[in-house]
């Protein structure tokens, strides 16, 4: 087992009452968890608890997370710095927004090479060039000279793909990877992510409000809701045999083509 | 079928940008749009419906091409004559959190349209804006309420609310499901078809999203680059016939597995609209494309009754 996560409890401050409670799941390796659920169901908070990036104060208050025989609570900074990005890395909604607007692409997708390995300049370079041709990304000299704004939102998110995915990390996670995007672009990036999962090896949890994608892309699927996970099995199970009431209304009343009509 | 009440006739639009060149935003545009009917009009980001739409709206001026409003172009309206238009088509925008002041009131915020045009006096703006709160299912105590004590899908219903004060025949709506979550987006679209049904209001609905649209328009336009690629009736997405049309509906994950293994990607990215290649806009991404697309932009045609496609080679 990769991951495991019991009765987890999150809370961004002291008076308030947790953001998340009692999450529990498992992660195999090269699984895909997807966790769905409307704004404000700490699908994000969970992830980002994770990799230990909460904003704003956020606290881990409760429960465990164990990470290849790690407790990930237990960590400190030094820790952290080696698994960040290494062994587990992330893929925000805009990888525009991760990246400083004011230096290349090429500049920071070295420094990172760098900071997590020997490699000199040359040898992090043709290491980013090969990760960005990996992901389908034409003219990756060019695109390493870029600045982030100079690319469309499906190109930014495959930079911040190639990124995440250049030592192979055991672990991905994703937030809303595709929400920013326009549907062929989406159709495009999920079908490379399931390509990269598949490819590598890497597990993957992703956080999406789409449940097009989740029923696609995962192996088993998380729903939350006010921070409580309302349901969790495998995704064929909950999209076809959904036990909650919470559940049913979700799946009512996404959209389908072919689907109902209301004139 | 009910009359026509809009016509939209060869609209061109062109944003000037350095260098000399043109921006085309949108290239010999023409529809209908008929009473009590829903027209949505889809495409990606870039393919200019937001600024179709706010030519409609009369916001900014054509570059071409004619609009026309029960028989009056409304492009070369001025002055008062604009203004008192604006009564008939209203506007309800993607982020309601960003179409509000903060500092007004839900009460102040419905009434301000009839403040404008004198149709209420400041004494009634309290009944008028409980009267209007009920019509899109909210309390009426919201009416002493700031939009931050609202949720998203509240404050969208304010803003149709705000979008019906003035009775206008048509309310013109940019994505405006997108920003909400899909339970609230379908008790949106309920309420919105409600409205149409009761008061026989006219949409014109632009929205990226082709499973959206499919619930609930009659007509249904799909736009590329600024061009017009096809038009044809809601209930008859299935027999959709150009290619990027059938890509858009390709590229919709559905929540039944066994449907997903039709999905299709359709590879490559929108050209510049700076550069757009001679001939067919959509050649370079288009699985079926061939000399002739390269070398002719396909004219706009019916094929079908109420059908029309832009393209040589239907499939």
């Amino acid at each position: 087992m990769l991951l495991k996560v019991s009765d987890l409890e999150i809370s961004y401050a002291k008076s308030t009452a947790p953001t998340v409670q009692g999450v529990n799941f498992e992660l195999n390796e090269g699984e895909i968890l997807t966790i769905v659920g409307e704004s404000g169901s700490g699908k994000t908070t969970v992830i980002r608890a994770i990799l230990n990036v909460l904003p704003g104060g956020g606290k881990v208050s409760k429960g465990e997370m164990i990470f290849e025989n790690k407790n990930l609570r237990a960590l400190d900074n030094d820790g952290w710095r080696k698994l960040r990005g290494k062994d587990i890395s992330m893929i925000f909604q805009d990888s525009g927004n991760m990246m400083n607007p004011v230096h290349t692409i090429g500049k920071q997708f070295v420094e990172y090479i760098q900071v997590h390995s020997d490699l000199d300049k040359k040898a992090a370079y043709d290491m980013a060039i090969e990760k960005l041709v990996l992901m389908n990304l034409p003219n990756p000299e060019n695109i390493m000279n870029s600045y982030t704004f100079e690319l469309s939102g499906g190109m930014r998110q495959r930079v911040g793909i190639a990124m995440a995915i250049t030592f192979q990390p055991k672990l991905l996670l994703a937030d809303e990877p595709t929400s920013a995007l326009d549907v062929t672009t989406q159709a495009q990036i999920v079908g490379e992510l399931m390509f990269i999962t598949r490819g590598t090896g890497a597990a993957m949890i992703m956080v999406t409000h789409n449940l097009g994608v989740a029923s696609y892309l995962s192996d088993n699927l998380m729903v939350m809701s006010q921070g409580k996970v309302v349901e969790y099995g495998k995704t064929a199970d909950v999209l076809n045999n959904p036990q909650a009431e919470y559940t049913k209304s979700l799946l009512e009343s996404v959209p389908e083509i072919g689907g109902r009509r209301y004139v | 079928m009910s009359e026509i009440i809009l016509r939209v006739e060869h609209l061109t639009k062109k944003f000037p940008v350095s260098g000399g060149r043109f921006l085309t935003a949108c290239d010999d545009i023409s529809f209908n749009v008929r009473r009590g009917e829903t027209v949505a009009i889809v495409g990606e980001s870039g393919c200019g419906k937001t600024t179709l739409l706010k030519t409609i709206m009369n916001m900014q001026k054509t570059t071409s091409g004619k609009i026309i409003f029960h028989d009056v172009d409304i492009t070369q309206l001025s002055g008062e004559d604009k203004r008192q238009n604006y009564r008939n088509i209203q506007m309800v925008f993607q982020d309601p959190t960003a179409a509000f002041n903060p500092k007004m009131k839900i009460k102040d915020i419905i009434c301000e349209p009839l403040l404008n045009f004198d149709l209420i006096s400041k004494s009634e703006v309290e009944n008028k804006a409980r009267e209007l709160l009920a019509q899109v299912d909210l309390p009426p105590d919201f009416v002493n309420r700031y939009p931050h004590n609202m949720s998203g899908g509240q404050r969208q219903r304010v803003a149709i609310a705000r979008a019906l004060a003035l009775q206008p025949e048509i309310i013109a709506c940019d994505e405006a499901t997108s920003a909400l979550d899909v339970s609230v987006q379908d008790t949106i679209i309920k309420l919105l078809v409600k409205l149409q049904q009761e008061k026989g209001i006219t949409y014109i609905f632009i929205c990226h999203d082709m499973a959206l649209v499919n619930m609930f328009a009659h007509r249904i336009c799909v736009m590329y680059l600024g061009n017009m690629m096809e038009q044809l009736d809601g209930d008859k997405l299935d027999g959709a016939r150009h290619p990027y049309t059938q890509a858009l509906l390709k590229a919709v994950f559905s929540t039944e597995q066994e449907k997903n293994q039709y999905i299709e990607i359709l590879p490559g990215d929108i050209p510049s609209p700076l550069d757009i290649p001679k001939g067919c806009p959509f050649q370079n991404r288009c699985l079926h494309c061939q000399e002739l697309c390269q070398q002719k932009k396909p004219d706009f045609q019916e094929i079908e009754p109420n059908h029309f496609i832009a393209c040589h080679y239907p499939v």
